[in-house]
């Protein structure tokens, strides 16, 4: 049936069509990874989980709605949620900001509250996608081996997806009024990987937190369902009694998730293309960020000096790159906190693994901003064509990148070095040969690409990538050892990462030589 | 006196498709300098390779003196480079931008500080000093990336089609801009296709074509050498690249709806 021009379906199709090559394009990695995501991933998970799981249910006619099981089962939707909510919040800031297409869809004829209406639905059946794509393959045995009805559990994860779009663009909306067009953008997509990094983040609350009352929220959870004296919350085994198929939750459950996404659309439909032509507008003219007359210059003869600061400002400028950035802050936020725990109370055999660990990540963190200060230069051929050095040009680039990861680091080291020396130097150096690492195998192996391209910034060597990685955890490894120390040990794994990492050096030729050919 | 300019056998290929065919070509010292040429005849390659950009297969630049080959970095220090799309960075304001542009050039913020002021309000951009370039309109990044090309004062400036996508206002503006660079001393070479403006405002004009220059000289001597007295530049530019022919059986009646 092809939908008449113009028509909802038409328009959903050409949603869809967009997502879709949209996340080819960032996935990329060609034929062979086509066919891992489509063949090989959902076999592995048949057979791996579907199948024994088929097995073992197949003579359980029905799942006994118990308050533990219905605790469970709601937690889970519930981080699911979180995880949706992530994603949708981030397409809602999406179709706020990098709205290429909207302009042309907006004058059309189209009423632009359906339009928006059809690009939400679209989100929410794209990132229902991703986790069916995942449930399908485990759902299938179980559902062919006696539990037809549990292919409900897809309608639930349906409804909850539509209610993570109806959220998203709630809280996108509320964004908009509460802080204006700017911080909007920048904002909401911090919030999007801080709502998504939220699993990770209550399943540390005890590192995080502290103390002997706090543990994580998941173990809590477990500890509660198992607990013989827990009797339920009214309503809390409904979501599993609507997964398994039972008619009255199943309905109710597409009710809460579709009458959120109506509501949310109804209600904030038409605000929200007024809010997205109002995005558009921001960033032009007089109604832009006011020219700050009195405001400081700040100009140096300096070429390293002028470097560092323009870099320093376009990484605090870039929204999509500090929330990336900031997900890997956040798994550094609990090893920084076990840490300093571990020192604090004299656990000395936590120290050296966390140590390992602020080794490995800070090399993380320097090799993805190094990554944008070196590849992603959004003016080559400024600095082409400048008399400066490439030398001194290189070298503020690395300072740009490595001064946020030792502002971060700072806080952990410092304190560490009263409560452990040996850990906060061991750290320390660790973390200062993983980002020389990160540095130089990012100069050595240059990659230019776009900004826009950092999700993708692997995929153009995946050689180096993983030598990258490799070398890192060599690092971590020397860097444990030295905090436990053994540093007769710990020179075996030092003395591999820099035969390793001389082994990846390139000349100043051969990287302007590997420029020319990519160029 | 001393060129500004002086290309002597330039050549440069891409994987064997020639772009610049043994060039040479002078731009003497004050001059403004058209050079001119159809799509695709060689012109953007030349002046980045003047600008230190591309390194040549053979042939020798200088500029004022200072081989691009073997002193690049005394040839940059005096040399602006302002490409047809300017090279900006969207999330920095015009003034930022000022302020990067002079630490490479090495200016002292005492003289950039107050040449940066007056250049943002000589291009009309000093309100908008504190709003970052992604939202400005292509004329306004051009201003921007023009007021970069002259915040080291440039004894050379070269720009590959200024005035590309601009309306009339920012056009003049430009174009005064660079008449009076030239009144103070300094050396403008453009390309442009918009011929007019070249026919008004060049000194010399040079037409290059499959890499090599076909003409070189003032108006009147490009009308001297090809026997038409009262001939336009774009007669001439037409006659000289053989580029007026329209294509067989077409007709702009025929193309009409």
């Amino acid at each position: 049936m092809i939908a008449p021009a113009g028509s909802t379906l038409w328009l959903m199709r050409h949603e869809l069509r967009l997502f879709w090559r949209g996340m080819a394009r960032r996935r990329g990695g060609g034929r062979m990874r086509r066919i891992w995501l489509t063949i090989a991933l959902p076999l592995i998970l048949m057979v791996a989980a579907g199948l024994p799981l088929g097995f073992a249910l197949r003579r359980i006619h029905q799942i006994p709605p118990t308050p533990a099981v219905g605790l469970i089962s709601t937690a889970v939707l519930v981080a699911l949620f979180t995880l949706m909510l992530s994603q949708t919040l981030g397409a809602a800031i999406t179709a706020l900001y990098e709205r290429a297409d909207l302009d042309l869809l907006f004058s059309s004829p189209l009423a632009p509250r359906r339009v928006l209406a059809v690009r939400f639905l679209a989100v929410s059946v794209n990132v229902f996608s991703i986790f069916a794509m995942i449930l399908t393959p485990i759902l299938l045995p179980i559902a062919v081996m006696g539990h037809p009805t549990w292919l409900a559990a897809l309608v639930v994860l349906f409804a909850v997806a539509l209610a993570a779009s109806g959220a998203g663009l709630l809280l996108a909306a509320a964004l908009f009024r509460l802080i204006g067009p700017r911080r909007t953008r920048t904002v909401g997509q911090v919030l999007a990987a801080v709502i998504g990094a939220a699993f990770f983040l209550t399943a540390q609350a005890r590192n995080i937190l502290g103390g002997a009352k706090t543990a994580s929220v998941w173990a809590v959870v477990l500890e509660t369902a198992l607990n013989p004296r827990f009797r339920g919350i009214p309503g809390l085994s409904w979501p599993i009694r609507a997964m398994v198929g039972e008619p009255l939750p199943l309905l109710a459950t597409v009710g809460v998730g579709g009458g959120v996404f109506l509501i949310a659309n109804q209600l904030l439909g038409a605000r929200f293309a007024a809010d997205a032509a109002a995005a558009a507008g921001a960033g032009v003219g007089s109604s832009g960020r006011r020219a700050r007359t009195g405001g400081r210059t700040r100009f140096s003869a300096s070429a390293f000096n002028a470097t560092l600061l323009k870099e320093l400002r376009l990484i605090a400028r870039d929204p999509a790159l500090i929330a990336q950035v900031l997900l890997r802050v956040l798994y550094f936020v609990p090893v920084g906190f076990i840490v300093l725990r571990s020192a604090g109370q004299g656990q000395s055999f936590a120290l050296p693994g966390s140590a390992a660990a602020l080794a490995l990540i800070t090399g993380q963190i320097a090799g993805s901003l190094a990554w944008i200060t070196v590849s992603a230069e959004d003016a080559p051929d400024l600095l082409s064509c400048a008399p400066t050095p490439t030398r001194t040009l290189r070298q503020a680039k690395i300072a740009a990148a490595a001064l946020p990861v030792a502002i971060l680091l700072v806080p952990v080291i410092v304190p560490l070095l009263w409560l452990s020396p040996l850990t906060s130097i061991a750290a320390a150096l660790g973390s200062a040969a993983s980002i020389a690492m990160a540095a130089m195998m990012n100069i050595w192996w240059q990659r230019p690409g776009k900004r826009s391209d950092f999700r993708r910034r692997r995929q153009s060597s995946w050689l180096v990538a993983v030598a990258e990685l490799m070398l890192g955890l060599v690092i971590a490894i020397a860097t444990g050892l030295a905090a436990a120390g053994l540093f007769g040990w710990a020179l075996i794994p030092a003395l591999l990462a820099l035969a390793g990492v001389l082994m990846l050096r390139r000349t100043d030729a051969q990287i302007a030589q590997a420029l020319r050919t990519a160029s | 006196m001393t060129d500004a300019l002086a290309i002597r056998g330039l050549s440069k290929t891409f994987g064997g498709k020639v772009a610049v065919d043994n060039l040479s070509l002078n731009v003497r010292a004050g001059e403004l300098y058209a050079l001119l040429g159809p799509n695709g005849a060689g012109k953007t390659t030349t002046l980045r390779m003047v600008a230190g950009l591309l390194k040549p297969n053979s042939g020798e630049i200088s500029v004022f003196g200072h081989d691009v080959l073997t002193d690049p970095a005394g040839a940059k220090q005096i040399i602006a480079w302002a490409p047809d799309e300017p090279m900006l960075y969207d999330r920095l304001t015009p003034m930022e931008y000022l302020e990067f542009v002079a630490g490479l050039w090495g200016v002292e913020a005492a003289v950039a500080a107050p040449k940066a002021e007056e250049l943002l309000r000589w291009l009309g951009l000093w309100d908008n000093r504190g709003e970052p370039c992604e939202g400005f309109s292509r004329g306004m990044k051009q201003k921007t990336a023009l007021a970069g090309a002259l915040i080291h004062d440039p004894q050379l400036l070269i720009l590959d089609e200024p005035l590309t996508g601009l309306d009339a206002a920012v056009a003049r503006q430009v174009k005064d801009l660079l008449q009076a660079r030239v009144k103070a001393g300094a050396t403008v070479i453009l390309t442009t296709h918009i011929l007019e403006v070249a026919e008004r405002m060049a000194d010399r004009i040079g037409i290059i074509q499959n890499g090599r220059l076909v003409a070189d000289g003032t108006l009147d001597e490009l009308r001297t050498r090809s026997g038409e007295g009262k001939a336009t530049l774009e007669d001439l530019f037409l006659e000289l690249t053989g580029t007026g022919e329209t294509a067989e059986g077409v007709s702009p009646e025929g193309i009409q709806a």
